[in-house]
């Protein structure tokens, strides 16, 4: 590893959660404006995670704190194995393990809604990391090696030209890693839904402001794969990220009543048949 | 004031609690959260889990049955924290104050911080209430 390369990995791991952090108060604003609201200031995430650290509350279990810093470690790894260009297959692997620390911290509690939350964060899993993966492969398919830097600069020609059909499959993965969309997800960022928090119900104080950076860190993991797909320069990325986000959050607000059911019967098979589609074309090719 | 400080006065996060209301109140809180009203721009957010919460808005007399769960709520959320109660039946039992099944206002079993009047109480009112609350909450962070 030379010099370059641990600096790029350090300001990974520093910028990453803070870009998400943006995002999440990006996300914020622009939800409230579509729903014709002022919304809260963009810092409004900070000054929520600020807030939960300031706030000692003793844990629902002792299990949960470990899990918690495991979750985020998970994260920022990813993060930082992106920015240092290491294999996005690795990256894509330590990103599910983070999700399945916060479904693990989730099922010591002793609250049902945190249990069930839990159970449905590993349907999550089960259906989004198939589509995520088949879509890395298509990339590492046509950039010809799996590291972060060959698909970052694979060719003149962006990558979306050969693999349109992943295209619903990363959404479907940005709208469930955004907490968004069905409302009744694992842990949805709507406060108010069927099980209270999912799987954060049990989290509180510091714990739960560590998961909300792990979160950031989650959101960019995603949306700076998807931006691989029109990498010709660093603001085609920025702008890719920033479509994927603003389409997922335009499907946030007009599918107010989409089921959990209903991703893992139709949204799932459907996102993995298209991209499954693609990744043979690619091979006949 | 340190960042942390300044963030637990820009982050109210508010828990509603309906003990006996007749829902006049509870629609008047609701309310709040709509396009008209948004308290969302002073980072208000209504949650539904006390563990999350900084605010316990409380709407409607106390009962002998549901002032053991109003006391659960109360002691699960962490400290620092504000309770507000919102209408006459929250503020003193209302016209319900005679009943025998009521206990009266919320402050018979936990302390309250601000007290919003009405039958229902307004919706400017009650986000009114929760500045107040803030404002408070600011001097004793200053305090310490
Ligand atoms: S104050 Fe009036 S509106 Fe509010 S709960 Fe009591 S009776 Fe209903």
């Amino acid at each position: 590893m030379n010099l370059t390369t641990f600096y790029l990995a350090v300001a990974g791991l520093i910028l990453a959660p803070l870009l998400g952090g943006l995002v999440a108060g990006v996300d914020r604003v622009v939800t409230a404006r579509l729903q014709s609201r002022m919304g809260p200031p963009l810092m409004q995430p900070f000054y929520d995670v600020g807030k939960l650290w300031s706030k000692v509350i003793p844990p629902a279990s002792n299990w949960q704190g470990l899990f918690v810093r495991w979750a985020l470690v998970a994260s920022l790894a990813s993060d930082v194995l992106l920015a240092a260009g290491a294999d996005v297959l690795m990256c894509f692997f330590v990103q599910a393990a983070s999700a399945s620390f916060v479904a693990l911290g989730a099922f010591c509690g002793s609250s049902p809604y945190s249990k069930l939350g839990a159970q449905r964060e590993l349907f999550q899993l089960l259906a989004y990391e198939p589509v995520f993966l088949v879509a890395i492969l298509c990339m590492a398919k046509v950039s010809g090696a799996f590291d972060a830097y060959s698909f970052m600069n694979a060719s003149a020609q962006p990558l979306l030209f050969k693999m349109p059909l992943i295209v619903p499959g990363l959404l479907f993965v940005v709208l469930v890693k955004l907490r968004k969309s069905p409302f009744d997800i694992s842990a949805s960022h709507h406060m108010h839904q069927e099980v209270v928090r999912g799987v954060y119900t049990d989290y509180a104080g510091r714990d739960f402001a560590l998961l909300e950076i792990a979160h950031w860190a989650d959101v960019v993991v995603v949306l700076w794969i998807c931006s691989f797909l029109w990498a010709t320069s660093v603001v085609s990325m920025v702008a890719t990220a920033a479509v994927f986000l603003f389409a997922a959050l335009v499907i946030d607000n007009v599918s107010a009543r989409l089921t959990w059911r209903h991703m893992l019967k139709v949204v799932a098979p459907i996102s993995l048949v298209l991209a499954t589609a693609n990744l043979l074309w690619l091979y006949m090719e | 004031m340190s960042f942390l400080k300044t963030s637990q006065i820009k982050s109210p996060w508010l828990m509603h609690f309906d003990c006996g209301s007749c829902n006049g109140c509870d629609i008047e809180t609701l309310a709040c959260l709509t396009p008209v009203y948004d308290v969302e721009r002073f980072g208000i957010i209504n949650v539904g889990n006390p563990r999350h919460a900084d605010v316990l808005v409380v709407t409607g007399t106390v009962n002998p049955r549901n002032a053991q769960i109003l006391k659960n709520i109360y002691s699960q959320m962490p400290d620092p924290k504000l309770v507000i109660a919102v209408g006459a039946c929250g503020c003193s039992g209302g016209v319900f104050r005679d009943a025998p099944n009521v206990l009266g206002g919320v402050d018979k079993v936990i302390p309250v911080d601000v007290y919003v009047p009405g039958c229902p109480a307004k919706p400017e009112a009650i986000m009114d209430a929760v500045v107040t609350g803030l404002g408070k909450l600011k001097g004793i962070l200053e305090a310490s």
